[in-house]
Formats: structure tokens, sequence, C-alpha cells
């Protein structure tokens, strides 16, 4: 099976049951669609994420499963993090309709063909999709929620692990 | 409105005592028929995977386990294997083995609170106090382990985090001597009851080729009679040292389901008494890692993945070489089961089999919103 799979593609041996290829973008559709038909990586189990901010990218990793579910193979991509998109894969495995509809929510990607890219776990969101790196959670908070009445002489834990280390030091200082 | 043959929507939670968390599942009903069905998710979500990427190892270890509340323990284990390969670290054989016991302590544990649950959806809530009260007594345990009855914040990349404490292995022998003797009793009340045979045979039928073709997982896809498994498919921790079965059942429907179960308690039973048994006596339980501000994760990215109490569970994890970690993705059993799956098997069943079929699937929405 993964012999086959060489004879096409460059293949890193992540584990003893876990494959990686890399692809462009414009060949994501065609390439997950020779593997779910020509190999027995023949089931979506996850389609996942990550940004890197600092190269401008988002990296996708679907990631293929066995018919016997012993083996892995995650076919990665990057597309720019700027107008984001890429085709869906609901043609080819129904369970991607829900991932993606995720991921657009949480990255802002379109996947292009998918039509049910509405509301997922947030409502009316109107802000920065929250997973892209540069939504601050904190300063989102601050803005939206107002703090519970009673925590007004709240410290900051971090200024107040060194002054009083600062404190400790002092007092031993002193007593020597 | 029967006499008209209108649709009516209805709304099946997130405030129900059928669903299994907070969850909605929008239905068009004709009359007591459902002729569609939509899930809502958005009740509880905290933000896990955007929390996570702000903090270090040690920061982030302490939430994995809320992820999923009824069965935390695979959320720490997929979060220390995945560690544990990005920094390539080798965990100790007795480690091992009391992970796996963890986590079989847990499987136990979540099936018992499942069968609380399967058994309310049709109104048998007795059996549901009788499991409950087992259960608790396997959190007495893992308090006694840990220092906390549901999130056990135990397993740790490198290891565990507290030794075994004295006489634990035999408390637990006798606590699984117990539950063997409950379990004909659960037998006669639940799993032979005629109630349940009339409300489940039949009721929720799942096809099988799609089951493969869409990545269902666990109980769904053993229900369905096909044999799959992570801890035999794709072998973790001591579990290829361990002799045990893999139950199936061909009904596809929730009857079948709750029948793979039902045997999986008993396969989870044989695997602590061997676990028990194998146990090593020396080692250690935590290999030595990076002071938590100086444990930095190389740049590379893995998945793994364990059989959780209702089916594959996985996470997707990438380091970028610092102290933080890039990028956490779960991948549970519940988003695939939640939507594709149930919004597909509920269509012109009745209203009353919602929560019965939603059970058996074995959905957990706080998974699903991570």
């Amino acid at each position: 099976m993964i012999k086959i799979l060489k004879k096409h593609y460059e293949i890193e041996e992540k584990g003893e049951r876990l494959f990686k290829i890399y692809i462009k973008k414009e060949d994501l559709l065609k390439t997950i669609d020779f593997i779910s038909l020509s190999s027995n990586f023949m089931t979506l189990s996850q389609i996942s994420c990550a940004d890197w901010i600092e190269d401008e990218i988002f990296t996708l990793n679907y990631i293929l499963t066995t018919e016997k579910r012993d083996k892995n193979l995650m076919v990665e991509t990057n597309i720019p993090r700027i107008e984001s998109k890429l085709p869906t894969l609901l043609n080819i495995f129904p369970q991607a309709e829900v991932m993606e509809r995720d991921l657009h929510e949480m990255y802002g990607i379109d996947f292009i063909g998918n039509h049910t890219l509405y509301d997922f776990a947030l409502e009316d969101w109107k802000e920065i999709p929250p997973l892209r790196r540069e939504f601050d959670t904190l300063k989102y908070v601050n803005e939206q929620f107002d703090f519970r009445a009673g925590r007004e002489d709240n410290k900051d834990v971090k200024a107040e692990i060194k002054r009083r280390r600062a404190e400790a030091k002092r007092l031993k200082n002193a007593k020597k | 409105m029967q006499k008209n043959r209108e649709l009516i929507k209805i709304f099946h939670g997130p405030q129900h005592p059928g669903i299994t968390g907070n969850m909605s599942i929008e239905l068009d009903l004709l009359g007591e028929t459902i002729k569609g069905a939509k899930t809502h998710v958005g009740y509880l979500h905290r933000g896990f995977e955007k929390l996570v990427e702000r903090r270090t190892i040690i920061q982030a270890f302490t939430i994995v386990c809320r992820i999923c509340v009824p069965e935390p323990d695979p959320n720490e284990e997929n979060f220390a294997r995945a560690i544990e390969n990005l920094a390539g670290i080798e965990i100790s054989e007795k480690a091992k083995y009391i992970r796996t016991m963890v986590l079989e302590m847990a499987r136990l544990s979540s099936l018992m609170l499942w069968m609380g649950g399967q058994s309310g959806s049709i109104g048998l809530g007795t059996i549901g106090q009788w499991s409950i009260y087992d259960r608790d007594l396997i959190l007495d345990l893992f308090e006694e382990l840990t220092g906390g009855r549901v999130y056990h914040m135990y397993i740790y990349p490198g290891g565990v985090r507290r030794e075994l404490p004295d006489g634990f292995l035999g408390r637990l022998s006798q606590l699984l001597d117990h539950l063997e003797k409950r379990l004909p009793l659960y037998d006669n009340v639940f799993f032979e009851n005629s109630t349940f045979k009339k409300r489940a045979i039949g009721v929720g039928v799942v096809n099988r080729d799609e089951a493969l073709r869409n990545g269902y997982v666990g109980q769904v896809l053993r229900g369905c009679g096909i044999k799959r498994d992570v801890r035999r498919d794709n072998p973790y921790l001591v579990y290829e040292k361990l002799d045990f079965e893999i139950p199936t059942f061909d009904g596809c429907d929730v009857y079948a389901r709750a029948m793979v179960r039902r045997q999986e308690i008993r396969e989870s039973i044989k695997i602590l008494r061997q676990v028990i048994e194998q146990m090593p006596t020396e080692g250690a339980i935590m290999q030595k890692i990076p002071k938590h501000r100086k444990f930095k994760i190389p740049k590379d990215d893995t998945f793994v993945a364990v059989e959780s109490a209702r089916g594959e569970y996985g996470f997707y994890m990438a380091g970028d070489g610092t102290e933080q970690i890039r990028r956490m993705q779960v991948k549970g059993p519940s988003l695939i089961h939640g939507f594709t799956l149930l919004e597909n098997l509920l269509v012109d069943e009745e209203l009353s089999n919602v929560a019965l079929i939603m059970n058996s699937l074995g959905i957990c929405p706080p998974e699903i919103e991570r």
C-alpha cells in the first residue's frame, strides 16, 4: 500500500504507522482522490490546521486512515493566510463537511464548494477568526466582559510573585 | 398539526435530560416522525485549543483533561504521548503499565456512566443509580491514586506523576471482584430487559459500508460487526502484551452497540487483572525531563490516538521550537458521530428515540467544542 504511494510521492515516515506527504494546494483534490481510490487509506480522520503567522501561511494536514485503521497518512499542504481558499472534500468524504465548517469558523478558510460554512460553535462572530494567532483572547475578554464585583483588588500574579521574592530577599539581607 | 400534515420544528436540547451534554438538535417533525435533523453546538465552547497555545506544557496539561468530562484520561494520554513523540522521550515500562491501568479504569468508569445515561433515556432510572454508585467506587480509587475524582492530571509527558499507593493494586483487585459480581445483575435489569430490547432492536441502524467509509469509530463500527480497535490495530503502551478480545455484534442498531459495551466491560476487567499481575515492582515512574520553563518542543508535528470508551480519540500536535505548543487539535468520535451520522440516522425515526440513539453513539458535546 505504501509501496504504491511511494511510486508517486515522496513519503516521510514519521513513525512505524504514521506517514506524511507534502503537496501543493492546487493538487489537493486530485491527490486525495487518487490516494483514497488507489491505496488502502480510504477514510478521512481529521483535517488539522496550524497557523504559522511568521511565514504568512496556514499548514493543513488531511489525516487519512486505512480500512483496517492501522496506519495514518498525513497529507500536508500550505496556503497563504490572506484570502485562504481550498477546494472542499465533501464529494469524496461526507464527514469533511463539518470539519471544514469548523476550520472556516476558527481560521476563516474558505472551502470552495462547501455551501454549509455557517456558524458552528460561535454565534454571530464578528471578530477575527479566533484560532488565528493575531486574535488576542485576553484583550477580547477585557473588552467584552466586566469582572465580577469583589475582584477590584485582584493583583497581577507575576508582579506579585516578583514583589514577594524581593521582599523576602530584603528581609533576609536585613537579618544578616 | 397532524391533521394538516405540516412539519413543526422543535429543539431537542440543550436543556433536555436526554441530551448527553450541552448540545441541541433541531428537529423537523411530521407528527411524531422526524423528517429532518440538524445538530447545533456552541453552548459549552471554552476554547481549550486556543488557550493551550499560550501556555507552557505544565500549564496546558492542567486543562487538557477538561476537554471531555466523562472520560478525561484519553486526553492526558494523547497530550503526553504527542509531546513525548515530538521531544523524543521514551517512558519506562512501569509508567506504561500504570497508564494502561488508568486508561482501563477510565473506560470502566465511562461505560458505567454510559449505562446510566442509556437506561435513563428510556425511563429505566434505577439502573442509572446503581451504575453511578459503581462508578463512584472507581472514582474513589482515582482519588486515592491521583488526588482527583473526575479530572486526574496524572499522566504527564515523561511518565506519571505519582507512585502507586501501598496496597493499591489489592484494592483495585477487590473492586474488580465487586464489579464482576454486579455484572449479572446489570444483565438482568438492563441488557436482557425486554423493555430495552423492544426499544433498541432495529432502532438507529447504521449502514455498514458507510461506517467504514465515513470514519465512524468505536461501538458504532463494532456494532456493525467490524472489528476495529486502536488498542489492537495501532497498539500503544502495553496493549500488545495483553490478552483481550474485541467484541463485535452484527445488528448495526442501538442494541448491538449496547451489547458491544456490555462485553467491553468484561474485557476491560480482564485487562486490568492482567495489568495487576504484570505490573513491574521496580523502575522509575517518570523520566528525566527538562524543567517546565525550559521544556521546549521541537518544530515538528505528529498525530497520536487512543481507543477511548467511545472510540478512536486522537490529537494532532505541532511544536515550534519554543516552550509553547503551536497547535493542538482534538479529533474525538463526537464530531463525526454528532453531525455526519446523527443528522442522517434520526431521519424517519420517532421523536422518542432521539435520546436513545444519541446515547448509543457515544456523543460528548464538550469534546466537539474543545
